[in-house]
């Protein structure tokens, strides 16, 4: 009884910690839906070539510090490239062909990763021990730590930026109200690049966090990004912090799912939730209603 | 005599375009059936099944991508849950070829219904996601259950007698294209009928839907569940094509190469699926030869720079050169990448990105376009319209009451927009209501016609009580309304605006309609919606799509698509606003017929003349309470509405 219940605690533990990731990019999606009411189909692909793209920094020898911040930098611009390409044209003519050019930006990103640095998997070198250490019985390493630390901290800096930076106000303007923001003076596009420029800071971040787990490869990111879809939508795509605690849970669901009914079923939690979520409560846990106005 | 050859002209051209639209529908299907006794050839065969298996499988995601315009992810997962259908339902229960085809579509069709009730409530990006999820949620569960399916080993088929013949590869190719030329006869019904309006219409507004008394859920739910059906009738062909299943065949990737299918042959055609299914069996051999592929990158590049000038002048430049850049993308790529077919994907993103921002209208559309100025075919003609006393019948009014509204309450948290209400509309009557901003007007008609469901009180119409928060149950107990912000189906035509909303047209139930005998209905009601758009002026505009006709006209247009509801009490919201005032005249004269009709109205408007001009009675809201009533005159003199409005007189602006 006492080994089921400390399995059922370490399972639970380590799957929460890895949901964190989801929640990492399930924030991207609520940043760019905040002030455009559009999310980035092809993020995964974001995050898979972030990933590579600091593997390659380091490939090169660089300084730890220097891949996490070349990476970061590499994620917001290709961010702001999927924003150009295939987001401000759709969202100038209301329409929501963003949709699927985002999925198709995916799919070329997909491409060109799969070709230029192969299909197989690689591993991660990180300078973070993957050894773990026993608190209570619970095994824990310094490397899953690391990851609720990184999304933390990030997620922090960014709230913080929205909050004490006027750059930040202009931010939470456009999200309340487009038009009465740009009556103020303020570039909506302007905006609305900026939120894809976070969004893809956050994916590369996730990408580096998560790569000494996965491994490296062009498929990383395919089910993660399903995961923060349903994270996403589950607790709601504008419900501020909500989005924690449902990472939390969805990676203690599923790591709990795999073990008890079969590690091919460790994706099946978060698709249902999803499903469930958008049919019982398309607006999430902890979001709010929008009115309809006519 | 004059007359009788404009008649006769009328009828050749009608002649000619239909003989032109039969005859290739003919042509072509004549040809495919000829190709197996024309080419012997086990691999052009293989291709010419596959196209037909295709065809239908695009048709049906058309339903979702063209009709309803939503980013349909999960097409490929019905084409799987056919396939395994007929699959298990072969070798498990032993059926026979048609009963198991027959078990892919119902599959089809369950599942696709249950999942539309989820997606229902769905729009854009959340649709997207939910038949995403359902796609990768199929794939797993097909890989999982191994009793069943044999997981990820694939599950080997044998194809069963067809009324105990054994079909050889021409045959079952025959028993394809007679399945495709079915499916398209039956979708042209359907989609020319006004289910493929009220299809489009869910996309344009849904509120405007509802109001309009077509229900958004059940037409939602149909136009899903049919997609689907036919996506897995394609699914179980293709069981009996390949007669080996395996559940990694139905991924992302293939999704995406049937959205490039759809697009790129063209939305809301059935010319299009077909187009888009030739192009997609023909990928393959497209990819595997390098100097074809550089020729029709070369040919996409030039068709991309060709076709500029024909771009709107209101386009953005990243829109007309993009598709150019993506071209030239793929051209340079076709000389330099190694191995063609390892870049598939990303060829595929580039074609379905310069499709998506150069091509909207996909092949077809362009074809089209082409043919008809080539051969000058003309648009359809319209039919001449009822004489509106069919349409419109005079009703008596007598003044009793219509409406009753009882001690009605609408709260949003704290703000009392309704504050306790009560006054009662007679019948026949013009009732103005008015009120400054804010003063509760537009709430009042929203809880009225069932946007809003009330805090509290009682609605009776006829002395009944009226359904409360379902603008659909509400529109069909005889209310009908237009829209302050306009809520027109921008994509339709303003003909098909009415009659799409047209009560008591449509007859013919749905089995016959899809046999094709709808078309008596369809004549009658393009007769009666030219009636109601002569009425309100717009017969110049019947052809113009609704989103590009001008604003004034734009306005009137809802008040021909309400009155296609043939109401007792037609709510108008605003009507003059934003009119110039030659407009606000032909306003006047309108809402004076319609009141001739013995419809009574509900007016809500802020222009002081309109309202003293036509309204029987006025009722006059300030902060979600009554302040006045009586006739317009009275109501002018009254010291608390000269107070409400700001202390000055009432402007007569």
């Amino acid at each position: 009884m006492l080994t089921d219940f400390s399995i059922i605690t370490q399972l639970t533990i380590s799957g929460a910690l890895m949901g964190l990731v989801y929640t990492l990019i399930a924030y991207g999606f609520q940043l760019t839906y905040a002030t455009s009411k559009s999310i980035n189909f092809g993020q995964g692909e974001l995050v898979m070539l972030s990933a590579f793209f600091s593997l390659s920094l380091i490939d090169r020898g660089l300084p730890f510090a220097v891949v996490v911040l070349g990476g970061l930098l590499f994620g917001t611009l290709m961010g702001l490239v999927v924003e150009r390409t295939a987001v401000r044209l759709a969202l100038e003519q209301k329409n929501e062909g963003w949709i699927l050019l985002t999925v198709i930006f995916g799919l070329l990103g997909f491409s060109v990763a799969e070709n230029i640095y192969g299909r197989d998997d690689r591993p991660f070198p990180t300078p973070i021990s993957s050894d773990a250490i026993s608190v209570f019985n619970i095994s824990i390493t310094p490397l899953e730590i690391s990851i609720a630390l990184g999304v933390l901290t990030i997620m922090g800096i960014i709230e913080l930026f929205k909050r004490r930076t006027l750059l930040g106000k202009a931010f939470a303007a456009v999200s309340a109200d487009r038009d009465a923001a740009e009556l103020m003076g303020i570039s909506a596009t302007r905006i609305i690049m900026l939120s894809y420029g976070l969004s893809g800071m956050v994916a590369a971040m996730a990408g580096m966090l998560v790569a000494p787990i996965t491994t490296v490869g062009p498929t990383m990111a395919a089910a993660l990004i399903l995961k923060a879809f349903a994270v996403a939508v589950v607790a709601g795509l504008n419900s501020g912090m909500g989005i924690i605690l449902t990472g939390l849970f969805l990676g203690a669901l599923e790591s709990l799912a795999s073990f008890y009914i079969g590690s091919g079923w460790r994706e099946a939690p978060g698709l249902i939730l999803l499903i469930l979520a958008l049919a019982l409560r398309p607006n999430g846990i902890f979001g709010h209603a929008v009115a309809r106005k006519v | 005599m004059e007359f009788l050859a404009t008649r006769l002209r009328v009828k050749f051209s009608m002649f000619k375009r239909l003989l032109f639209i039969r005859g290739a529908e003919l042509l072509v299907l004549t040809l495919l059936a000829a190709m197996p006794v024309l080419v012997n050839s086990t691999y052009a065969l293989g291709l010419l099944t596959l196209l037909a298996i295709y065809a239908i499988l695009l048709i049906g995601l058309d339903v979702s991508v063209g009709y309803l315009g939503q980013v349909n992810l999960g097409h490929a997962a019905f084409l799987a849950l056919g396939a395994y259908a007929a699959g298990l339902g072969v070798s498990l229960l032993e059926l026979n070829l048609l009963s198991a085809l027959t078990g892919s579509l119902l599959v089809g069709l369950i599942v696709g219904a249950l999942l539309a009730i989820p997606a229902l409530r769905l729009e854009g990006p959340q649709f997207a996601l939910a038949t995403l999820s359902f796609s990768a949620l199929t794939v797993i569960t097909l890989n999982e259950l191994e009793a069943w399916t044999s997981g990820a080993q694939g599950l080997s088929i044998n194809r069963p007698h067809l009324f105990g013949w054994s079909l050889d590869a021409s045959a079952f190719y025959w028993l394809c294209l007679i399945l495709l030329a079915a499916v398209w006869l039956i979708m042209r019904n359907l989609l020319t009928s006004n289910w493929g309006r009220a299809f489009e219409a869910l996309r344009d507004s849904p509120i405007a839907s509802d109001a309009m008394g077509i229900g958004v859920y059940h037409y939602k739910i149909a136009a899903f569940a049919i997609g689907a059906a036919l996506g897995s009738l394609a699914g179980g062909l293709y069981a009996f094509n390949f007669l080996y299943l395996q559940p990694q065949s139905f991924t992302y990737e293939l999704m995406v190469i049937l959205l490039l299918g759809v697009v790129l042959g063209g939305r809301k055609s059935l010319w299009g699926a077909l187009l888009g299914a030739t192009l997609i069996v023909l990928l393959p051999n497209l990819l595997s030869n390098r100097l074809v592929f550089q020729i029709v990158s070369a040919t996409g590049l030039l068709f991309s720079i060709v076709t500029i000038n024909r771009h709107d002048a209101r386009n953005k430049p990243f829109q007309t050169f993009s598709p150019i850049a993506a071209m030239a993308l793929l051209l340079a790529g076709s000389v330099l990448a190694q191995n063609i077919e390892d870049w598939r994907k990303a060829i595929f993103a580039l074609l379905l990105f310069a499709v998506v921002l150069g091509l909207p209208d996909g092949l077809i559309g362009f074809i089209t376009r082409f043919l008809s100025q080539l051969f000058r075919i003309a648009p359809p003609v319209l039919a001449t319209p009822s004489p509106l006393d069919d349409v419109l019948k005079t009703k008596l009014a007598h003044g009793e009451t219509l409406l009753e509204i009882r001690n009605l309450k609408c709260y949003f948290g704290g703000i009392k927009a309704v504050d306790d209400i009560s006054f009662n509309i007679h019948n026949g009557h013009i009732h103005g209501l008015i009120g400054p901003n804010g003063s509760g007007k537009s709430t009042a008609i929203n809880v009225i016609s069932g946007l809003y469901r009330p805090t509290a009180g009682t609605l009776l119409l006829h002395g009944k009580a009226l359904p409360h928060g379902s603008l659909y149950q509400v529109a069909r107990t005889g209310i009908a309304r237009t829209f302050q912000n306009l809520q027109l189906f921008g994509e339709l035509s303003a003909l098909e605006n009415v009659m799409l909303a047209l009560k008591d047209t449509y007859r013919c139930p749905l089995p016959l309609l899809l046999l094709g005998f709808g078309r008596a209905d369809e004549r009658r009601a393009q007769a009666d919606a030219q009636a109601l758009l002569a009425l309100v002026g717009l017969t110049d505009y019947a052809r113009t799509t609704a989103k590009n006709i001008p604003y004034g006209a734009q306005r009137f247009l809802e008040i021909a698509r309400a009155l296609a509801r043939k109401p007792d009490l037609l709510i108008l919201d605003e009507p003059a606003a934003g009119l110039a005032q030659p407009d606000v005249q032909r306003l006047i004269a309108i809402i004076k017929q319609i009141h001739q009709r013995g419809i009574t109205i509900i007016l809500i408007e802020h222009h002081m003349d309109v309202v003293s001009e036509l309204c029987d009675l006025v009722t006059v809201l300030d902060g979600g309470k009554i302040i006045a009533q009586g006739t317009p005159e009275e109501v002018k003199r009254n010291p608390q509405v000269i107070e409400a409005y700001l202390g000055a007189a009432v402007d007569t602006h």
